[in-house]
Parts: structure tokens; sequence; C-alpha cells
């Protein structure tokens, strides 16, 4: 017996996926956010206060980043109203979770951000009479933000996928209600496909809105060229050895 | 008249290393001082202690009368000054750096006007004006526009003097500000820094230029081990140098 695809299943149910697609994208933007300033708090705290803060902080990091992102989701939404008493709904305490996993991977970033920025911009900027909080406005931020959006890029895409894990605990995103077609119809190729298709466009609109961060922070576009232009020498640069057109 | 800068007992040191072993120095009003020394010898961080980019460990810079980084309090003693008070002071000296330290998201003139409209709080034409003016003097007006990275290093240097000099310090200290260059474009630079010292500006410079401190400088300073070994009028520092130690490191020096 020849298999034979049945994506018409899909289709006929794929007002259900719009409504995982709803939640999916909630889920991925609430945890960019919230996860941006865990990372930026974390990093600066790390850089500016003393040792003694930025331990637990160290050991914070270390635990999100080393541990399983499933375990990470089922502890704080099981366990967290266990020992601190704390009743939250399913979507605060799976975007809590999502965000303090994301909010590792964004502290390690920024971190590396503002400390790869040159300390003799920082001096200079002093030895002309500029205060901590001058120089941190008018030197690193600029210089910091640009070159870590790449970086940035990479965290956001993986957390879109991140979100994927909520299906386990019952949230009907896009995987769990991609599951729900799967267990009527016995169709998981199909499904899987598009879903896949689906988290794909996601992940490959955030890249192109990175990649658009990164065109309007550059302080040198010296070719003037407009964006799509710049694009295509991206997309091209990728198949070639060298790299080309960066800074 | 009081001096224009007066380090008094000056001591610095990093870790077990002692580099600054006690200097005393004063500059008037419009002189040219060159410190002299082998790498190491201290002169960048004499420089550095003077605008507090490493705070001395002992010791008290006085830029025309006033402690740098000290707020004198009522009954004369010295209280360590705040950020705000300190950026102010620092804001009086201006330093020229060996490796340039132009900002790179800025251009030419976006690094000229920055401190003006930061610092100086002035609106967005008055500094512009004083900013194409001092890009003018330093002769780079034709690449206003561009950013440092496609200038050569002696332009580059030269963006960093019109940078300092549109801030109207008191003080020019300069780090060795031809040492990061093409031999080539040293010559730039030098003029640049003649012409300042013609104009009778206030300047310190820590450098290897030994015909620059020859014919431009008043003075020559001879810095070895964190002391100062030897002073003396430029012509004089040079042609009859008295410790062996600096008739050592000038037959080094010129050969």
């Amino acid at each position: 017996m020849e298999f034979e695809f049945r994506f018409d299943i899909v289709w006929n149910n794929f007002p259900l996926l719009l409504e995982g697609i709803q939640t999916t994208i909630l889920l991925s933007l609430l945890t960019m956010a919230l996860g941006t300033v865990i990372g930026l708090f974390v990093a600066i705290v790390r850089l500016r206060a003393r040792k003694i803060f930025a331990l637990p902080l160290i050991i914070y990091v270390e635990v999100f980043r080393g541990t399983p992102g499933l375990i990470q989701i089922v502890w704080i939404y099981y366990c967290l109203p266990i020992v601190t008493g704390l009743q939250l709904d399913a979507l605060t305490s799976l975007v809590i979770a999502m965000a303090l996993n994301v909010g590792s991977y964004l502290s390690e970033v920024f971190r590396a951000g503002i400390q790869g920025v040159d300390k003799g911009h920082i001096e200079a900027a002093a030895a002309l009479g500029f205060k901590p909080g001058q120089i941190t406005r008018r030197v690193v931020v600029p210089q910091a933000a640009y070159r870590m959006i790449p970086a940035i890029g990479n965290v956001f895409v993986s957390a879109i996928k991140l979100s994927s894990l909520c299906s386990v605990l019952g949230m009907a995103e896009l995987m769990y209600q991609g599951q729900i077609i799967i267990a009527n119809f016995f169709r998981p190729i199909e499904v899987f496909t598009v879903v896949a298709v689906i988290y794909l466009i996601m992940a490959y609109t955030t890249s192109l809105f990175m990649m658009y961060l990164e065109y309007k922070l550059a302080w040198v576009n010296r070719e003037k060229v407009p964006f799509w232009q710049r694009f295509k020498q991206i997309s091209q640069s990728a198949f070639q050895i060298k790299p080309q057109g960066g800074l | 008249m009081t001096a224009a800068v007066n380090i008094k007992n000056l001591h610095k040191s990093f870790g077990n290393l002692e580099v600054l072993k006690g200097i005393d120095l004063e500059v008037a009003q419009g002189e040219v001082v060159c410190i002299l020394g082998p790498s190491g010898s201290g002169k960048s961080t004499l420089l550095r202690c003077i605008n507090q980019l490493n705070s001395p460990a002992q010791g008290t810079v006085y830029i025309n009368g006033d402690p740098i980084g000290f707020e004198p309090l009522e009954n004369s003693d010295l209280k360590k000054a705040n950020q705000t008070i300190l950026a102010r002071q620092r804001s009086r000296i201006g330093y020229v750096f060996q490796q340039f330290n132009l900002w790179p998201h800025r251009t030419v003139v976006g690094n000229v006007v920055e401190a003006l409209r930061i610092v100086k709080k002035m609106n967005k034409a008055n500094a512009e004006k004083i900013a194409i003016e001092r890009i003018t003097e330093v002769g780079l007006l034709d690449w206003k526009d561009e950013y440092p990275d496609t200038l050569s290093g002696g332009q580059q240097q030269r963006v960093a003097i019109a940078r300092m000099l549109a801030m109207e310090p008191e003080v020019m200290l300069f780090d060795e500000p031809t040492s990061a260059l093409d031999p080539e474009r040293v010559g730039e630079v030098i003029e640049v820094m003649k012409e300042l010292a013609e104009k009778g500006h206030t300047m310190i410079l820590a450098t290897h230029e030994l015909n620059f401190a020859r014919y431009t400088a008043d003075r020559a300073i001879f810095i070895d081990e964190g002391v100062i070994v030897e002073q003396a009028p430029a012509q004089e520092f040079f042609n009859a140098p008295k410790s062996e130690r600096l008739r050592r490191f000038l037959k080094r020096m010129s050969m």
C-alpha cells in the first residue's frame, strides 16, 4: 500500500492552528520583552555592582543555561506555587519561566556587548568632561547596541521555539493545537510539516526584523543603499567565504 | 601669577609596582613642556594622573590653583570630589591619546560637536560653528562628514586634537600623540602641535619626538623609574645633559 499525503486534513483544521499561532506569538513576545528586562538587569549588576550582588546572578545564569528548558517550565509551573504559595495563572508562570531562560542567555549577550566597547572611547569621553551616565548613553549604548543585535536575534529565535514546550502543560499554542489535530486524525507527518513551516516563517520574520534593526542602527551606511539591496548583499554573502559589506 | 599646572608629591602604584615615586612639577602659563623617558618610566601615568584617568595614591595636582579630583572645603581641607565636579574639572584639561580614541559611531564633525553639546550644553548651531572652525584649523574641512575609520592615523589624531581644542582647555596634555602613526604621517600632527605652541597654549607632552622637544618646547624633563632625573630649558637639556642616565638615553634615542 502506498502512502498518501493528506494535507487536506491540515487545511480543514487550519482555524485551530491559527488560534495556536496567536498564543505562540503572544507567549514569544512577552518572553522576549521580559527576558530583555531581566537580561539587562543581570548584565548591569554583574558589570557595575559589588561581587556579593553578582554572585547569585552568576548562579542564576549558569542554572538556567545549564538545565533543560522543559524542566525549568515544568518546575516553575508546578513547584513555584508549592514552594512560595504564589498562585499564578498558566500564561504568567510560563512567561516567567521562559523569560528567566531567555534572560540568562541575553544577560551574557549584553555583558559581552558592553564590555566589548573600547576602553579608550570611554576614557576619551571622561577626559572631555562627560559624567558616567552621559558616557553610558552617548558612547557605550550606541556602540554596544549595534554590535549585539545579531546575537540578540539568535536568542529571540530560540525563544519562539522554546515556547513550543508550553504544549506539555496544556497551553493551547501552536504545537499543542497541532498535537490535537494529530490525536484526532492520526496524521503526524502532515501536521508537523505544516507546523514546522509556520515556526520557520515566524523565526525568519524575527530574523528579518533584527536585520532591519541592524541596518537602521549602523552608523556607517556608506553606500546609502536601501534596505532591500543591503538585504540582498547579506544573503549573498552567506554563500561566500570572504565576509563582505559589514563595518 | 599662579602656575597653570602645579603637581605636588605625586605617587602612583599598580599593585606592588611603584610607577611614580613623588613627582613635583610646576608649569607656567603658556609654557610647553616635553616629558621624555624610556617606556615604562611613568610618562603616561603622570599625564593620566593629572586629569584623574588614574587616581594618584598620594599627592595633588592643581590646575590654575584648583585641586583636581578634590573639592576645597571652607576650612581649606580637601574633600574627594564627586563625579559631577570631577567631570567639570576634566573639561578644563585637554587630553590627546596615543590611540586617538575617536568615537567610531560619530562623523568627524560629530566627534567634535559631541562634548560641546553634552558637556557645555551648547545648541546645535553654535556647537557646529565651533566644530567647523576647529576642523578647518587642523586642515580637515574636506573630511568633516567622514567616519573616523575611513581616515588615516594622522588625520584621526588631528581630529582628536580639534575635538580637544573645541573645549578651550586651560591646559593640554598629549600622551605620545605620534607614537601610533606611520612615520610619514608624524609630520602633519607635529605641525599642528607646533602651531598650538606658538599660539601660547600651555602644553605638556609625553613624546619620543626629540626634534619637537628640542626646537618647540620651552623645557624638557627626563623621567626614569618614576622620578624626575633631570630638567632644563630645551636647548640646554639636549646640548649639555648633566646626568649619566640622560646622556645614555639621548644617545640611544638618536642612534
